[in-house]
């Protein structure tokens, strides 16, 4: 339906998007994953049509977008990282506008803003103004506004950052629903992994302004289908312990977190029985152990040695 | 269109800052200004109403018959010697200045009262009188000798004024200074009608001066009010900053990603210039005829005016708010295209009082240099001005053709470079 062809975009001489491949089947839910500064936003603006390429294509049913725009922009709705809304205008005002952009008129506006408010939640606060709202509830209205004119398509930049978890919640769920139960195509970037998880069928992780990896989730876990992820809560922080599990040659790699530690190690090495001696040696406690199977984020970190919110 | 405006004015509305600068704005200034400079302009005279002492030491018929008894010495033909004595007879240069003194015109604002010497000075002290003006010994006699046979330096008229700079004395100062402008002029004219070697040539160029001397002195028009004078002249200045207003919510939605969001609609870029435009002309119209409105209820500045006056004053506005758009669309195009508001920001913080000063907007212009005038009169604000005070004054339609053209030719060129700047690609 829906594909990328070696995209690539230069700002001041530096490659934002080098070069990026990527298809999108209809009905499909497609992850965009990747840290701050990745290139996401930039390859969502290409392939909507909002930035010209330096070079490469974007191809809806075969067709470049790049030469005739409004092709995909009858079948696209975005939602921007951005509140892209009038904040002084009430929801229902701000809807009202942008349908008429859309061209929508009379009866089939006003049934159309009553759907979409439905769709997420918002339908008796509509006469509030915007700037009035929560964080949450103006990312909703967000959504709201790129859904008016039914877009097969629904790009979604970010669209849970900075909210709270009722509207977070309101949202991922709002978006698995159309595109279960409506058939929506749907590009969804985040540098949440949990969502990701979620909502998406297959996944593309960018960094960089590549794609370094792509596939179905499970298809992406299996990189790490090896190792496992073995988190350690300690009483305190202990730099030294780190230090030395990092001297581990059977350990491939360790990390600091909040609690702790986390290990990646071979899937059944006997790797316990060292940590606990470790963690004796240096007269630290070790109050829990969780041993997991690998996860995107896990995925991601194994490829860039960065967690995807650095 | 009519989606951009309805939106563009709700926002507007909600605005309390904006508002406070398009609307309130405007006229706390016309309530200070209009209050403040009350009897400067030619409408409402009795708040300079100011006594003043004259001290007459000249014998204006002595100063006849002294200047007639001498042109026998001089030696002239018979028939110029009889014109002179009858051109002599008929100036009375003092006769001349109390007749203005004590003149309908000014009786509103002047108050003169004869007076000794002493009696004025004494006068001037105690704040009797705001200015004192004497008219020396054989002021008529030297007169009339430099102005009818350019013999002397003239004669001068002293006046001494209490407070130095003041309103009243300026405004005296003014007077006499007109008077003494009137007097030349009129003798540039005798001296043309009686001199017989003058060509027909230069006697149609004596009357040419003759007509400007008339304009100066003699205003055959409607006086217009303080009041009239600065709703218009606020309106014109305030007006501006509805483009700047635009301006500056363009870019807000270019920051915000709305127009993005627009032109995802896939509604041709031009459109959203054009709704720029349209929404600036029709807030800009709104709002100058808010101010009048208000003027007109409050001040009763433009009370029991005809339909008529009211069509004229519509167009006048209506072409302005024209011109406004054409701003509007501009410095919504160089935000858009450069995605900074710096030029709407220098427009508003600099360029509109600029535009205000030098399109008559603080000061009338004919009180500025020359050159500034004539800058003035190519600025929207200062060509509207003109157009709403000659409109006011009763000038015929035709004499406001001039500077309608001169704004719709300004308006015309903004709103050429706006759409030649305007990003037309359908990206960003």
């Amino acid at each position: 339906m829906l594909e990328t062809e070696a995209l690539r975009k230069v700002f001041n001489g530096k490659a934002a998007v080098d070069g990026i491949n990527l298809y999108m089947e209809k009905g499909e839910s497609v992850g965009l994953l990747g840290p701050n500064g990745a290139g996401k936003s930039t390859t969502i603006s290409m392939i909507s049509s909002l930035v010209r390429p330096t070079s490469g294509d974007v191809m809806l049913h075969g067709k470049s977008t790049v030469k005739d725009p409004s092709q995909i922009r009858r079948v696209l709705g975005v939602v921007p990282q951005e509140i892209a809304l009038y904040q002084e205008l009430t929801a229902y005002e701000n809807l009202i506008f942008f349908g008429r952009i859309y061209g929508l008129r009379g009866k089939v506006l006003e049934k159309k803003i009553a759907e979409v408010l439905e769709l997420v939640g918002l339908a008796d606060r509509q006469k509030e103004v915007v700037k009035t709202y929560s964080g949450g509830m103006q990312r909703r209205i967000n959504m709201a506004a790129a859904m008016l004119h039914e877009p097969e398509i629904l790009i979604m930049d970010e669209p849970t950052v900075g909210i709270d978890p009722q509207s977070r919640s309101h949202i991922l769920e709002t978006v698995r629903r159309l595109n279960q139960e409506k058939g929506l195509t749907v590009l969804y970037t985040s540098h949440y992994m949990e969502e990701v998880e979620r909502l998406c069928d297959r996944v593309y992780i960018m960094d960089h302004g590549r794609i370094i990896a792509s596939g179905a989730k499970d298809e992406l876990k299996r990189i790490l289908s090896g190792e496992e992820t073995i988190w350690i809560d300690l009483d305190r922080p202990y730099p030294k312990l780190l230090s030395s599990l990092q001297m581990n040659e059977e350990i491939i790699q360790a990390t600091e977190t909040e609690k702790g530690v986390k290990l990646i190690v071979p899937k059944g090495a006997r790797i316990l029985a060292s940590v606990f001696q470790e963690a004796e040696h240096h007269q630290v406690q070790i109050v829990n152990v969780n041993v997991q199977t690998p996860t995107l984020e896990d995925v991601f970190l194994h490829l860039t040695g960065r967690k995807l919110r650095d | 269109m009519g989606t951009f405006l309805k939106k563009d004015m709700l926002v507007l509305v909600r605005d309390k800052t904006e508002l406070t600068i398009l609307l309130a704005m405007p006229f706390i200034l016309m309530v200070i200004l209009g209050f403040a400079l009350r009897g400067l302009l030619g409408g409402d005279t009795e708040a300079l109403h100011m006594p003043v002492a004259v001290v007459q030491l000249d014998d204006e018929q002595r100063g006849t018959e002294q200047f007639v008894d001498e042109l026998d010495s001089i030696g002239l033909p018979p028939e110029v010697m009889a014109e002179l004595e009858m051109t002599a007879a008929e100036l009375r240069p003092y006769s001349l200045l109390e007749n203005i003194l004590t003149s309908d015109n000014m009786s509103d604002m002047l108050e003169p009262v004869l007076l000794d010497a002493s009696e004025a000075e004494q006068a001037l002290k105690n704040g009797e009188v705001a200015a004192v003006l004497t008219v020396p010994e054989n002021f008529t006699y030297h007169a009339l000798q430099k102005m009818l046979l350019d013999i002397g330096s003239g004669s001068e008229l002293h006046i001494s004024v209490s407070e130095y700079g003041s309103l009243s004395a300026s405004l005296f100062h003014e007077i006499i200074d007109r008077f003494v402008h009137t007097l030349n002029f009129e003798t540039a004219v005798s001296k043309a009608s009686g001199d017989m070697a003058t060509t027909s040539a230069e006697q149609e160029e004596m009357a040419a001066a003759a007509d400007i001397g008339g304009i100066e002195t003699v205003s055959a028009r409607e006086p217009v009010s303080s009041f009239q004078y600065y709703t218009i002249a606020m309106a014109v200045m305030f007006v501006l900053y509805v483009a700047t207003a635009i301006g500056q919510k363009a870019y807000v939605e270019r920051q915000q990603h709305v127009f993005s969001r627009i032109l995802l609609s896939d509604r041709h870029p031009l459109a959203y210039l054009g709704g720029k435009f349209v929404s600036a002309t029709v807030i800009a119209f709104c709002q100058i005829v808010i101010l009048f409105v208000l003027s007109s209820l409050i001040f009763r500045s433009f009370a029991s005016e005809t339909v008529a006056f009211w069509f004229g004053m519509a167009v006048i506005s209506f072409v302005l708010s024209i011109c406004v758009g054409g701003v509007a669309a501009l410095l919504t195009s160089l935000t858009i295209r450069f995605n900074n508001n710096a030029v709407t920001i220098v427009f508003s913080a600099g360029i509109v009082s600029l535009l205000a000063f030098v399109g008559g907007s603080f000061m009338p212009v004919s009180e500025m240099a020359e050159f500034l005038g004539v800058i003035g009169r190519w600025t929207p604000n200062g060509a509207a001005l003109s157009a709403y005070i000659q409109w006011m004054q009763g000038a015929d339609a035709k004499l406001l053709l001039e500077p309608m053209t001169r704004i719709a030719v300004i308006a015309v060129v903004l709103l050429s470079a706006s759409v030649f700047i305007f990003p037309r690609r359908r990206s960003i």
